[in-house]
């Protein structure tokens, strides 16, 4: 079989392309559709960088045939920033300092809005669960534990009060300005 | 091999065409996409379950019927499994989890397959469909043999277990998103203190899940204390042909094998 035209909604807009059989998700959003926040990391659902939602659910764009999926709704980073605003989850990370190299951020955020929809006031464990998926190898998972916490009070119209934890955490402005 | 093509048929009886014609089944992907990617594809064609309408979960009257293509997410939030969700927070992350399906994890490699385990344990039964129409197998006879050409099973049917018999628990590397060590799912019935029936199944520890009946004969007629588990944990290493890999040696596997089928009954 040939290509095909598939159609999406992707961040509330719908889209169609053209994709040979078996063209993953993950590679449609970023070589068709130009939207490069997923990332291509380990393609085989073993990192969580190029993780959107689909139908409101967190999911490894790598792993899914287009396809499959085709008339879903796709939610990327892309779609976060209402109107070119940092959303809640996105200014807690930046105040949080829960974002260093970046390859990890896009999904970590995707992941943690589908969490916050569903559950506006998570546990650090339930935090733990949601991100378990997901590979960070340079901000630590502490930081951005603490920014999708932060982030749910953003939501809850708390004030933003990032977290004192561990002493590593606090303490990395201070040793910066040393 | 390339693909030449991916079907997203909508009905069981089409996927059933596409299947008698050598088509490769795919659940979620998470097994299947990563070798597509890497140019390994398991057969030119493949066939999609996700529209077949084989994914909806129906528990009544102590009995559930789970759909093939049901995600594994979708069997944790039920709450008529209430018993399965430790375990199915057990299996990867849950970004895999929205994909991954029940009938998927019936073929995955050891050390995957932890529902797989569960459902050995509860004697669960496919529901099998294909060119020679539909039949029914026990889950140990797909487990061992799987499923003839062209066919696939669309749903797993279990009795639900009485409350207080089923027992689970999974040695892993982390706390979350981790294969097996060593899993150890069981329906175990006890009357007066000592156990009148019992099935025990593990997986991580042989090529794929198996049950332990060496500790199971061991078990009945005695009481589930720490002593008697331990008894039928190393009787359980004859039941085992435990493998090396990334995670942990054969060596390894063997040695904590009774310690954990004692934990999954003491915690």
């Amino acid at each position: 079989m040939s290509s095909q035209i598939v159609s999406l909604v992707v961040n509330g807009e719908p889209r169609e392309f053209i994709a040979k059989p078996g063209t993953t998700l993950l590679a449609v959003l970023r070589d068709s559709l130009g939207l490069t926040a997923a990332k291509r990391g380990c393609a085989q659902g073993s990192c969580g960088t190029c993780t959107v939602l689909v139908d409101d659910r967190p999911v490894t764009a790598c792993l899914i045939a287009v396809e499959t999926v085709s008339g879903a709704s796709v939610r990327t980073l892309e779609g976060v920033a209402a109107g070119g605003d940092l959303d809640e989850v996105q200014s807690a990370f930046v105040d949080n300092f829960a974002t260093q190299c970046g390859f990890c951020t896009a999904g970590m955020i995707m992941v943690a809005e589908a969490l916050l929809d569903r559950d506006p006031d998570p546990s650090q464990e339930d935090v733990a669960e949601a991100i378990s998926g997901n590979v960070c190898r340079c901000t630590g998972y502490q930081p951005i534990m603490i920014a999708i916490l932060d982030a749910a009070r953003r939501r809850r119209g708390e004030s933003p009060k990032p977290v004192p934890a561990s002493e590593e955490t606090v303490s990395r402005e201070e040793k910066v300005s040393r | 091999m390339m693909i030449q093509a991916v079907h997203v048929p909508e009905s069981a009886e089409a996927v059933a065409v596409h299947s008698a014609r050598g088509g490769q089944i795919m659940g979620g992907g998470t097994v299947v996409m990563p070798l597509v990617t890497g140019g390994a594809a398991p057969g030119g064609e493949l066939i999609s379950l996700r529209r077949a309408g084989l994914s909806g979960i129906e528990v009544r009257d102590g009995q559930a019927r789970i759909g093939a293509a049901a995600p594994l997410s979708s069997v944790e939030e039920h709450p008529g499994l209430g018993f399965l969700r430790p375990a199915m927070r057990s299996i990867a992350s849950p970004t895999i989890r929205n994909l991954a399906t029940v009938g998927g994890n019936l073929f995955v490699e050891q050390p995957y397959g932890d529902l797989a385990v569960c459902l050995l344990a509860l004697g669960a039964v496919c529901e099998i469909a294909g060119p020679g129409g539909r039949r029914e197998a026990p889950v140990a006879d797909v487990l061992a043999s799987g499923v003839d050409h062209g066919e696939f099973v669309t749903a797993v049917v279990t009795a639900l277990p009485e409350p207080g018999t089923w027992y689970y628990h999974k040695a892993m590397r982390r706390r979350l998103n981790s294969a097996s060590i060593v899993t150890v799912a069981s329906v175990t019935r006890t009357e007066d203190g000592v156990v009148t029936s019992t099935v025990i199944a593990l997986g991580g520890v042989a090529p794929r899940p198996v049950r332990a009946v060496s500790a199971e004969r061991l078990l009945l007629g005695r009481p589930l204390s720490p002593e008697v588990l331990t008894e039928a944990g190393e009787a359980a290493r004859s039941d085992a042909a435990p493998f090396d890999d990334a995670y942990a040696s054969a060596w390894y596997r063997a040695r904590v094998l009774p310690v954990h089928l004692r934990r999954a009954f003491t915690g």
